[in-house]
Order: C-alpha cells, then sequence, then structure tokens
C-alpha cells in the first residue's frame, strides 16, 4: 500500500457521511420508529399514549382472517403477474427488437400505457369491464359478444375480479418490462448468434441456447423487480373494487393503509407494514439465492 | 406585532376542507370579514385548505404530530373519535343556551359526546326521494300527498309500475366512490326497520347489525337490485337529471342541479319507510383543539362562522346546504318550498346522526363493503354476519388494550 492509498483509506469514511446522514434520517430512523410502534398499541390520534405489547399486534394479524385474506390475494396477485408479464414482456422485446422505425413507434406504443396515469387507466377499465345492465356493456363483454363468448360482470365476480384486476396490470405494466429486455438484448454476442445460424439452428434453438443464457441477469433483474412491485399492489383494486367483491380484491397495502387511517391503529399497521416488508425482503432473498445472477 | 392598545396580537391556524370553489370562496370571505371586525383586538385567523379528499387524513397525521390547528373542521360522524384521543376542547359553554336552542337537534346531538357539546356546524345535511311528476304520471303511479313519503310496499308497487312502462325506476348512485355514501344513504333503511348499526354504549356490533330486523330491511333493499330497479353499477353520476331514471335517492346537494333540469315537473318526498319514517343528517362541523393556547380566538371563530350572519347564510348560500339555526331559514324564502321544505320537516322530526361512536371510520368502511355485495346478489344475513366480525374485532382489540392498561 503507498501512502496515499493509506491515506485515502483514512479519509473515505468522511466522503460516506452525507449519505449515511440521509439514510439515517429517512431510512433507519423511521423503521426504528414503525418497530417500535409494532409492539406498542399506538393510537395513530394520540401516539404518545403507546403502550408495550409485545408481539400481540403480530400475533393477532397472523390469526386475522382478513390479514389472510389480504396476503393470500396479494400472493395470488403475484403469482398470475410474474410468469405471465415476464414472459409476455419477453416476447414483445424479441418481437420489436428490428432497427427499422416502425418497429420503434410500435415499441412506443407498448410503453405508453407505463407512463399514463394509474388513477385514469383504473377508471378507464374500469368502463371497459362495465357488465351488462339495461341493455348497456363493457367493451371486453361486447369485444367476447362478437366470438359469442358470453358476458361477464368481471369486476363484479368474486372468481374473476383479481384475474380482471391483474390483466389489466400486465397490459398496464408490460411495457416497461419489454423496454428492460429490448435493452437486454443489445447485449446479446452477435457472432454467437451468427455462429448458431451456421450451424443450422433454427430460431427457437437459438433463442433457448443462445439468447436465454446471455439475458440471464436481465431476467433475474426483471423477476425480481416484477415481484415487488406485485406486491405493492394497491392502486388498481383501490380504484375499482374498493378490495371487494368479498374481499377478493383487498391487497396488504390497502389492508395497512386502512389499518393506519380507518382504524387509527398505528401500532398494528406498523406491524402489518413490517411483516410485509420481511415477507417482500425474503422473497427477493430466496429469488437470489435460487437464480442468483452471473459474475461476469 | 403590537396592536395600538398594547396587548399582543394573536393569529389563530384554522384549516378547513376544500369542497367546492364557491364554498371555499365564501369561507376565505368569512374569515377576512373575522380579522377586519377584530383588528382592534389585534384577533385573526390564518385559514389554510386541503383538498376534501386528503383532508381526514391529512388531520390524522397533524394529529400524531402534535401539529393539530387552533381550530378546524371535520366530518360530523369522526367527531366522537376525536373527542375519545382527547383532542377536542369542549365547547359546552361557549354558547349561551338560548343560543344552542336556535341550532337544528340533529346539529347538536351530532356533536355531542357523552353529553357535552365538542363540535357545531354551519350547515347539515338531508336526504330525499326526488321524482319527476311526469314520468310518474305516464306510468300510472300516484306520488303521495305533499310532504308524505310512500311506505315500502308503496315505492316497490311504484317501481314495479315504472320498469313496465319501460323506464329505469330509480337511481341509487352505487357508483359512488366514498363509502361515506353507502352509510349515509341507507341507514335509514335501517333505522326504519327498527334496526341499529351498532349499540354504542355496550360498544357491540355483533347480535346487532346481523339483527332479524336489520336481515328483513336490507333484505328489502336487496329486492331493488334483484327486480332490476336500481343499477348496481351506473355509469353516469347524475342519471335522473339526464333523464334516465324516474326517481333518485339522493341529497339536497342536487337540489339546484334537479330543479335547473326539471323546473316544474320536480317533486320530492322523503324516503320510502319500512315501518318508521327515518332520514339522515350531518355534515362538516367546527371543532376547536384541545391544545389551543389561544383559546379566546378560537371561540370567536367558532361563534363566528356558527353565527347567522357572519357564518351560516354565507356558508349556505355558497354550498346550497341546510342552514343549522331556525333563525337563518328567514334569509332563504325556497325553504317556503318543495324540496328544501322536506329538507327542514325531515331535520326537525325524523332525522338522526350517524352512530357517534369511536369506531365509526371502521363501522361504516365494513358497512358499505357488505352493501356493495349485496346489491350484487351476496346472502344478506351471512355478508350482514361478516361485516360484523370484523367491526367486533376492530372493537375488541381497543376495549382489550384498553383494559390491560386499566390493570
Amino acid at each position: 500500500m503507498t501512502a496515499w492509498q493509506r491515506d485515502f483509506a483514512k479519509r473515505a469514511p468522511w466522503f460516506l457521511l452525507p449519505a449515511l446522514g440521509l439514510l439515517a434520517v429517512f431510512v433507519i430512523w423511521p423503521l426504528g420508529r414503525a418497530l417500535w410502534w409494532s409492539v406498542s398499541d399506538a393510537d395513530l390520534l394520540a401516539p404518545e399514549r403507546a403502550r408495550w405489547m409485545g408481539l400481540g399486534n403480530y400475533s393477532d394479524l397472523l390469526t386475522d382472517p382478513r390479514f389472510r385474506r389480504a396476503f393470500f390475494n396479494t400472493a395470488l396477485f403475484a403469482v398470475l403477474i410474474v410468469p405471465l408479464q415476464t414472459a409476455a414482456a419477453l416476447g414483445l422485446a424479441l418481437w420489436v427488437n428490428r432497427p427499422e422505425r416502425a418497429w420503434r413507434w410500435l415499441r412506443v406504443v407498448f410503453f405508453l400505457p407505463v407512463v399514463v396515469s394509474l388513477p385514469v387507466l383504473a377508471v378507464v377499465w374500469s368502463l371497459l369491464y362495465q357488465p351488462e345492465q339495461a341493455g348497456e356493456t363493457g367493451l371486453v363483454n361486447a369485444a367476447l359478444g362478437i366470438f359469442g363468448i358470453e358476458g361477464q360482470a368481471w369486476l363484479r365476480d368474486p372468481q374473476l375480479a383479481l384475474p380482471a384486476l391483474a390483466a389489466m396490470s400486465i397490459w398496464q405494466g408490460v411495457g416497461l418490462q419489454m423496454m428492460v429486455f429490448l435493452a437486454g438484448l443489445q447485449g446479446v454476442p452477435r457472432e454467437q448468434l451468427e455462429a448458431a445460424q451456421i450451424d443450422g439452428a433454427g430460431a427457437w434453438r437459438r433463442l433457448v441456447h443462445v439468447v436465454l443464457p446471455s439475458l440471464r441477469n436481465t431476467l433475474v433483474f426483471v423477476v425480481t423487480v416484477t415481484t415487488i412491485l406485485a406486491f405493492r399492489l394497491f392502486v388498481q383494486p383501490y380504484l375499482m373494487t374498493r378490495g371487494g367483491p368479498e374481499d377478493r380484491t383487498l391487497s396488504l397495502v390497502q389492508y395497512i393503509y386502512e389499518a393506519t387511517f380507518l382504524n387509527l391503529e398505528l401500532g398494528r399497521a406498523c406491524a402489518a407494514a413490517v411483516l410485509f416488508l420481511t415477507w417482500v425482503g425474503l422473497l427477493t432473498w430466496m429469488q437470489r439465492m435460487f437464480f442468483g445472477e452471473e459474475k461476469s | 406585532m403590537v396592536v395600538s392598545d398594547g396587548r399582543a396580537a394573536e393569529t389563530i391556524r384554522v384549516w378547513s376542507h376544500q369542497g367546492q370553489e364557491a364554498e371555499s370562496r365564501a369561507l376565505r370571505k368569512i374569515a377576512a370579514v373575522f380579522n377586519e371586525v377584530n383588528r382592534g383586538r389585534g384577533w385573526s385567523v390564518e385559514l389554510t385548505f386541503f383538498p376534501d379528499f386528503q383532508y381526514t387524513e391529512k388531520l390524522a397525521v397533524a394529529a400524531a404530530a402534535g401539529d393539530l390547528p387552533d381550530a378546524f373542521d371535520l366530518d360530523g360522524p369522526l367527531v366522537a373519535r376525536f373527542v375519545e384521543a382527547g383532542l377536542l376542547a369542549d365547547v359546552s359553554e361557549v354558547y349561551p343556551r338560548e343560543e344552542l336552542a336556535d341550532f337544528l337537534p340533529t346539529i347538536i346531538e351530532q356533536g355531542t359526546i357523552g353529553g357535552r357539546l365538542y363540535a357545531l356546524g354551519s350547515f347539515d345535511s338531508a336526504l330525499l326521494l326526488y321524482y319527476d311528476r311526469e314520468m310518474l304520471a305516464r306510468a300510472d303511479v300516484s306520488a303521495p300527498a305533499e310532504g308524505k313519503g310512500w311506505s315500502w310496499a308503496e315505492f316497490v308497487d311504484a317501481c314495479e309500475k315504472l320498469k313496465a312502462a319501460g323506464m329505469e325506476p330509480v337511481g341509487l348512485h352505487m357508483n359512488e366512490s366514498a363509502d361515506e355514501w353507502f352509510t349515509y344513504a341507507f341507514s335509514p333503511v335501517v333505522w326504519s326497520g327498527g334496526g341499529e348499526l351498532i349499540d354504542v354504549e355496550a360498544r357491540r356490533v355483533r347480535g346487532v347489525l346481523a339483527s332479524e330486523e336489520n336481515v328483513r330491511s336490507v333484505r328489502a333493499w336487496q329486492g331493488l337490485f334483484a327486480r332490476g330497479f336500481a343499477a348496481t353499477d351506473p355509469v353516469e353520476p347524475d342519471p335522473f337529471g339526464q333523464g334516465k331514471t324516474a326517481m333518485d335517492w339522493s341529497g339536497h346537494w342536487m337540489a339546484r342541479s334537479h330543479l335547473k333540469a326539471k323546473g316544474e315537473r320536480l317533486g320530492a318526498m322523503p324516503l320510502p319507510m319500512l315501518a318508521e319514517p327515518s332520514a339522515p343528517c350531518g355534515s362538516w362541523c367546527w371543532a376547536i383543539s384541545a391544545r389551543t393556547e389561544k383559546r379566546a380566538v378560537a371561540e370567536a371563530w367558532l361563534r363566528w362562522v356558527t353565527g347567522v350572519k357572519t357564518g351560516v347564510v354565507p356558508t349556505v348560500r355558497a354550498n346550497g346546504a341546510v342552514p343549522s339555526r331556525r333563525s337563518a331559514f328567514a334569509h332563504f324564502p325556497e325553504y317556503s318550498e318543495i324540496p328544501y321544505r322536506i329538507f327542514r320537516e325531515q331535520l326537525e322530526t325524523s332525522a338522526r346522526a350517524r352512530p357517534r361512536t369511536a369506531f365509526y371510520a371502521t363501522l361504516t368502511q365494513r358497512f358499505a363493503a357488505a352493501l356493495r355485495d349485496i346489491s350484487r346478489g351476496a346472502d344478506v344475513e351471512a355478508r350482514l354476519r361478516k361485516a360484523e366480525d370484523e367491526v367486533q374485532r376492530v372493537i375488541d382489540r381497543k376495549t382489550r388494550s384498553v383494559a390491560e392498561v386499566a390493570r
């Protein structure tokens, strides 16, 4: 180690201070407060009266049928969304990955729903999903009618509401993942593709043996991010179904929101938020364990 | 700053929800005049508005941070919860007895918790059944005598005739996004059938919300959807004004626009009743923070904003709600006519405040969710029981933790 390097090592921590300071104020301190409140019976309107409750909030949450329902719904939503949206995004990316101008426009079209505000889309899709009444019906049912498929009350049927929201969410979010895959596709080694072609590999084999292996890191990233985003589900069900019908679209985030602002049970809401954070963290960690990124 | 007679100037913070533009403008003017009149004393208010869809959360967060303003308005049914958290000042002694007698009984009831007064509004609300005289005549339906309402059977009979004549009978506004609409609009159905949503004293919902009477009443209500008399998923916010429905189950806030749309054709009657006449009431009201250090100014503001000429009349002129004081009605000649006359009659006779319980926010949300499901065909008894359990769970938790603290 040269003198300069030793000097640098001594000073390095000082350069970390601003970043660490911000982290402490905006992440660590709030997290600490939330942890403390989660083991108390804090009332949002009068948190100063909070009393120690031990793990009471946690045990109560885990036995609360409504919390379990919210957890189950959100997990089901993630199970629906993650594989479908990842596959759809990859498919779209492969399809529009061409240099001509027309394809560029198509990319923009697929990306558009990502930039439109979710509440606006929620209203639009509520109208699309309108069930039939007084001889009028939404576009989705009208379109199915052309193929002779019977119209459904999409957002009102306990069996269909969550899948209907998932379909809308995939349509809304798929453009973002498509863009990520497109960026990843730029990194596929061209000479390998050409070599495979010369060796007589068809499009499918080229995809499986050349494209996918070099997209590995992109794939890990997309799956992880999509999972986290799926668990943060809130706006669509809150605006379109209010968590109904029969609580079938009640999401974890809506549950936490209600605990905070309707029941005003700050302690319990913090406990639910801590459980939520733990769960998502665990899931992300597991995903990294199972198909961790390749270190190049 | 020091005013002329040497006392320090006192400015209080006042928050209000931002409703209609005209209403906010009126309140700004009310505050400006207050400041003008009290300049000699050095008293003034600093008024801040927050959008009404975030306002309640804003208040809760301010309470959590110990940063509530000196005076603020809040929605009537939330008063109980704020009182329980010790946030509101008791204002029972602020008004002389004879002045309190001038307020509508419903407004006093809404702001009274445990026998003490904590909040007063400058206006109240009313809900009734509007109808289109011509459309009813076309279906050969005769409206009841002026000021009288239908029994439930008569109401259903009218719906049947209207439907047979090819019209959509009634709008129930099931597309309303706010949970509060459901409790506000349909609690009267429960009350009218002899039931309650919650036993406030005993803090009990179990066995109360899904009582036999309520199951009967709510089944009758469910029948309106099952028989196609009302839409479960309307798109149009004002189907009655657009001529799509013959009747409208709606509030005072539609009176002006319905009169404009229908003129002479507009009729109105109290809500149909199962057994007793029943109507909701309640609206935004004013309260003072228990922690204010400028109580005299805050009280002066409260008296000002609920004063007949200083607050009630300008506010009601702007928002079209029902004046909260009897002596204010003289300023509104329309109250001698339909529909306005019915608003006042109801508030003085059959209307009642929504349950004044600290658990109101939870109750209203679970009840609204149950009604949404029931309107779409869920089993009434099972669904009300589920709502019962959910609300009771929240109540029991709170009661348990209070009991533990007492030990």
